[in-house]
């Protein structure tokens, strides 16, 4: 079943992000001929055109960025809360079911909207002298890296897959955070949108005190003094590094979690629809 | 066929004298298959339990009769069609001189009345004058 | 098994009850019109059956089962506002309901939109008001459910559709499922009944059948009922 939501999730999302991102590459295309051709010219007139359809790129990667952010929200809101919820809430499908196929269908947006306004940058800084050269640079840069020392090209990769992995966990782990406001916000009888809002910010605020509570609570307890970070253990920058990330990596899956939990309590116990 | 219910008597007897006249009158011709329960609920707009009440009962009086496999159809025994158009007249013609008696009228007034609006034309004031 | 029981169903809304020791059995077979004015507890048990909303007290067991996922599958449910996706044209919405509901009789449905002239492509949002509302029954009668709960599926429809509305009711009439009609305008969905349970301010004042309340006090549901909820 879970197969058949995510079939009309993206159904229901890739008509407006499909024809966004479309749109995103013919502006980043009419962008790298403005750049090619337009902006040295003489005449007045097209060197403006040149600037309104590189300022038209700008606004089309805002564009998909702002859209691929709003439907996330709004798929969850409008699907599940509002009218269309007495549909959805009442098929053969489990509440679980529900928020990861309207998780998986977010964040594969996102990644795609990332991968897309990469690709639209690149289209754009297609045979450009000055990039090809900065890129020319970077590259060597890279390659003697590797030549000097294999051991910061692994790392610098390793890193690399690090962030990207955080990156795609605080991006779930953020929709989690708007779906369990929702979802809290709308298990009460009036003023639902205020009370999201509401709820955002308390659960915001509420992981600000409990990550400073514990990492006082930890410092209280002589915690840092312990382990990896105890002053006699000498580890290397990159250890530190590679720690630091993964740790950040657990702690947004306990976040997420979290969040996790407190959507499914309110639509499983506490729905209300209007 | 016009399906009319009204307030007071329960439905299913209502679809019974309503079918009663159909086969009466011809609608539901002597030995004709009828429709099937859902088709009769459906165009009369009632609920099928109650057609299919109504039609057993028919059944049982022998109006119609039932084939396993075929369907229902309407009995082929004339007479009894007769019989049961007089018996309906009947009704009509009690509840009629009924109504009259409450009124005030006597059976003799009655019967001139009657006279009078079948042969004459209809003197249309001899209702209003009461 | 009865399709749909209640032993002794309660809901409050924080302390305001919704529905109070409720009690009551619908039999496969039968259709069942859930009589009461507005705000006497109609929608809510009807969300109660839905899953839409959990019990504060008791219980409520759809052939047997509590209501999730299981029983999702077996209730076909008409909300009281029209709430299928704007998006979706027919087509979508045939394929919508043909993927999760396997007892989704897709040709069933298909005929109906043809009879109604409703062509596949047409969206959801550029149907009438009209059209949405009978769009959304046909989906909801085209299934082979062994319950169908319909909640107001007249009000606030011209006399046409509700004729219409009615009528695909009856023609879908399956001996093996139980209909569950809720409604304030009693004169119009009286025919169609077998049962009727009157309810009000969250508590069931009868439940009998419409023959017998003829039969034995010589008037009709909407006449009782005019006489038991006389302000």
């Amino acid at each position: 079943m879970l197969r058949k939501l995510l079939k009309h999730e993206f159904r229901a999302t890739g008509r407006v992000m499909l024809p966004m991102i479309l749109i995103l590459l013919a502006t980043s295309v009419a962008a790298n001929l403005s750049l090619r051709y337009l902006m040295d010219s003489r005449a007045w007139f097209l060197t403006m055109l040149g600037g309104l359809l590189l300022m038209a790129f700008v606004f089309a990667i805002i564009g998909v960025c702002v859209v691929a952010f709003v439907l996330m929200i709004q798929r969850f809101y409008k699907n599940l809360l509002q009218d269309e919820g007495y549909v959805m809430l009442t098929l053969p499908v489990s509440i679980h079911q529900h928020i990861w196929s309207k998780l998986i269908v977010s964040a594969a947006w996102f990644a795609l909207t990332a991968l897309a306004v990469l690709l639209a940058c690149c289209i754009t800084a297609f045979d450009i002298t000055i990039i090809k050269e900065i890129l020319w640079g970077l590259g060597k840069i890279f390659q003697e890296l590797r030549e000097v020392q294999a051991y910061y090209a692994i790392n610098g990769t390793a890193i690399l897959v690090e962030l990207i992995v955080l990156a795609f966990l605080s991006v779930v782990s953020m929709c989690l955070q708007f779906y369990a406001a929702l979802a809290a916000g709308h298990s009460l009888p009036n003023h639902k949108m205020a009370w999201s809002v509401v709820w955002y910010f308390g659960l915001q605020f509420a992981f600000q005190i409990i990550a400073f509570s514990v990492i006082s609570g930890l410092d209280h307890l002589n915690f840092f003094d312990w382990g990896v970070f105890h002053p006699d253990i000498h580890l290397s920058a990159m250890a530190g590094i590679h720690i630091g990330l993964l740790l950040m990596v657990f702690l947004t899956v306990v976040h997420g979690a979290i969040f996790y939990v407190i959507t499914t309590f309110f639509l499983k116990k506490r729905l209300n629809l209007e | 066929m016009l399906w009319q219910f009204s307030g007071d008597a329960p439905i299913y007897s209502q679809l019974i004298e309503q079918i009663k006249v159909g086969i009466v009158s011809g609608v539901f011709p002597p030995g004709e298959r009828l429709p099937s329960v859902r088709d009769l609920a459906t165009e009369a707009g009632v609920n099928p339990n109650t057609m299919q009440r109504a039609l057993t009962e028919l059944e049982r009086d022998g109006l119609v009769y039932s084939q396993r496999t075929a369907g229902r159809f309407v009995t082929e025994d004339k007479a009894m069609i007769e019989t049961a158009k007089r018996a309906l007249a009947e009704r009509h013609i009690n509840a009629f001189l009924d109504a009259m008696t409450r009124l005030g009228y006597q059976r003799e007034e009655v019967i001139n009345m009657l006279r009078q609006e079948i042969t004459g034309g209809g003197n249309g004031d001899v209702s209003l004058a009461v | 098994m009865s399709v749909l029981q209640c032993n002794g169903l309660t809901k409050r809304y924080g302390k305001v009850p919704a529905l109070e020791q409720v009690n009551l059995t619908v039999e496969p077979g039968r259709i069942v019109g859930l009589l009461g004015p507005n705000g006497s507890g109609k929608t809510t048990l009807i969300k109660l059956a839905n899953g839409l909303l959990t019990p504060s007290e008791g219980e409520l067991l759809i052939c047997g089962a509590a209501p999730g996922r299981a029983t999702h599958a077996l209730v076909s449910y008409l909300p009281e506002r029209t709430c299928i996706p704007t998006w979706m044209s027919a087509r979508q919405l045939l394929d919508f309901y043909g993927d999760f509901y396997p007892d989704f009789r897709r040709d069933a449905a298909e005929e109906m939109l043809r009879h109604l002239d409703i062509p596949d492509t047409l969206r959801v949002k550029q149907m009438s008001k009209g059209t949405r509302e009978k769009v959304q029954l046909i989906m909801v009668m085209s299934r082979q459910a062994r319950l169908y709960l319909l909640d107001e599926p007249i009000g606030g429809v011209d006399p046409a559709t509700r004729d219409y509305i009615l009528s695909t009711i009856i023609s879908n009439y399956n001996p093996e499922a139980a209909v569950v009609i809720s409604t304030h305008l009693i004169s119009d969905v009286e025919k169609v009944l077998d049962e009727v349970i009157f309810i009000n301010r969250g508590q069931i004042m009868l439940q009998s059948s419409v023959d017998e309340i003829r039969e034995e006090k010589g008037m009709s549901v909407d006449a009782l009922f005019r006489e038991v909820f006389k302000c």
